[in-house]
């Protein structure tokens, strides 16, 4: 079947069709937000800002917390040694992006001059990398406890 | 949906590794498909049997297990 979303989807008919509900879902979600937003507007006044993060996080969100929780992402982790390698790799791999994205900053923005610029550029990136730590952890365990089983 | 894609499989001595990488799925899938909690498309169902030398009928027709 051909569309313009398949670009996103992965060639496995089985995840293929569960990202598909997922995208579905998140849409279906999001138009019922909107419709509820509309409705509070009229109680009291949104700002098209937050209305419009909102919705987005909303989305993004749901779609992405359904993929992390249903264990498809690691579809070859099934045994107790690929599952101690994926988590070393996925340490290796947000402590790359630590090193890269500070390498960035200060390429492009330069060194912090003082200690608040410093605690902000620091407490985002270890946010941000301890969420992507934590969200890919929980992915590769529900992937793995769902491979053993199929074994 | 029951099968005798595992035993099938098993006889033949092919890991579910080697069935996925052969038919294009993941290993996951073809574990699903063999506990029957994914029902394949036709397309991959016929791709199954051929590398199993087998018919549909002989894979995936009901069965008393």
């Amino acid at each position: 079947m051909k569309s313009w979303i398949s670009f996103l989807l992965p060639n496995d008919e089985y995840k293929e069709k569960r990202m598909l509900y997922f995208f579905a879902e998140g849409g279906i979600i999001l138009f019922l937000s909107l419709i509820i937003m509309i409705i509070c507007n009229g109680f009291f006044n949104l700002d098209i800002e937050t209305a419009l993060l909102v919705s987005i996080g909303i989305f993004l969100f749901y779609v992405s917390g359904r993929y992390i929780i249903s264990g498809i992402e690691y579809t070859d982790i099934a045994t107790e040694h690929t599952y101690k390698k994926e988590i070393k790799h996925i340490f290796s791999r947000t402590c790359s992006f630590v090193v890269i994205f500070m390498l960035l900053y200060l390429m492009v923005d330069g060194v912090p001059s003082n200690k608040d610029e410093w605690i902000t550029i620091i407490g985002l990136l270890l946010s941000v990398s301890l969420l992507w730590f934590f969200t890919s952890y929980l992915s590769l365990k529900r992937s793995y406890n769902k491979n053993k089983q199929l074994l | 949906m029951k099968n005798n894609v595992k035993i099938t499989r098993i006889k033949l001595s092919i890991t579910q590794q080697r069935l996925a990488q052969r038919v294009g799925v993941t290993r996951q899938t073809i574990g699903l498909i063999e506990k029957g909690e994914y029902n394949p498309s036709l397309q991959l169902c016929v791709s199954i049997a051929k590398e199993l030398n087998k018919t549909l009928d002989e894979l995936f027709w009901e069965v008393e297990l």
